[in-house]
């Protein structure tokens, strides 16, 4: 059965093509628009890799990502943060937070997959 | 005369103030439309190269499913050679997503300059409101205590508006960044 991820994203055409890469690897995808629509998403599906942008309208992914690890079902899923923001200051308060791994934008479809499949397999 | 020293002062912290925000918000303005024209070029370019290459690949690739139907050589020739294009097809479109990420770095950086410039009208309109409060028969008094009122306005929606703008987008290339696990 094909692993489930979770990309949270407020960019259209990039949730398009973080689908777009997974999908051809046989991962299957669920899209949010931001923090807020990510946390309703995993409350309500099963998902083995949340993938997600820092700066989103409504909630941004370092309150998505403390919100998740304050649940029962994501303590252990893990999370990446794909975002445009680089600095060692926010990297750390993504580590914080419980992000296991920091992806700078713009990302390269094969070295996500390579990232991916190192995470969930 | 104090009361001449003190308007004096209200009027020159409030050219001082317009000057700077002024300066300091179009200067951040030129920087994202530079960086932004900067990112266009390059995923221009990009994508172009790859749209072309990509289209190469698969008339190659055309040619070579035209020949394996006509019997030209051994079937397993052309697996090969058809695998090889599959392959090439694949790097190009890797290259072709990458480039497409520009729509979302350079609306980060086209929020930060609109953000700016409502910023710069609401400064400006502030101004206008603060100034239309002065009367002609205004004591000096009076046009300190309202120029002290205009500068507290305005260094209050400086910060507002450093408050809401979204963090600098680093990105000058649209070549992949960095990927690190904790």
């Amino acid at each position: 059965m094909a692993k489930t991820v979770l990309a949270v994203d407020d960019s259209s055409s990039l949730r398009q093509m973080v689908a777009f890469s997974l999908k051809a690897a046989g991962y299957h995808v669920i899209e949010a628009v931001d923090g807020q629509d990510g946390l309703e998403k995993a409350r309500n599906q099963t998902v083995d890799l949340v993938l997600t942008d820092q700066n989103m309208p409504r909630m941004d992914g370092l309150s998505l990502i403390k919100l998740l690890r304050g649940m029962a079902n994501y303590q252990k899923v893990p999370i990446l943060m794909l975002t445009t923001e680089s600095g060692d200051e926010m990297k750390a308060q993504g580590r914080a937070a419980g992000a296991n791994g920091w992806l700078v934008k713009p990302f390269d479809p094969q070295r996500l997959i390579e990232v991916v499949k190192k995470v969930i397999g | 005369m104090p009361g001449k020293k003190l308007l004096g002062s209200q009027v020159k912290h409030l050219l001082s103030g317009v000057s700077d925000h002024g300066i300091q918000h179009l200067a951040e303005v030129e920087t994202d439309l530079v960086q932004t024209a900067l990112l266009l070029n390059e995923a221009i370019e990009k994508l172009g190269a790859s749209f072309i290459a990509i289209h190469a690949a698969v008339t190659a690739q055309q040619e070579t499913i035209e020949q394996l139907l006509s019997g030209q050589a051994p079937a397993v020739d052309y697996a090969a050679k058809l695998k090889a294009v599959q392959g090439e097809i694949g790097h190009h479109a890797n290259a072709a997503v990458t480039g497409l990420q520009f729509q979302d770095l350079t609306s980060q950086l086209i929020d930060r300059t609109v953000r700016r410039v409502t910023g710069l009208r609401e400064f400006l309109g502030t101004l206008g409101s603060g100034g239309a409060g002065m009367l002609e028969d205004s004591d000096s008094e009076q046009v300190t205590q309202l120029l002290s009122r205009i500068n507290e306005v305005l260094a209050a929606q400086n910060v507002q508006l450093n408050g809401v703008l979204r963090k600098v987008v680093k990105q000058h290339h649209m070549g992949s960044g960095d990927i690190e696990l904790f």
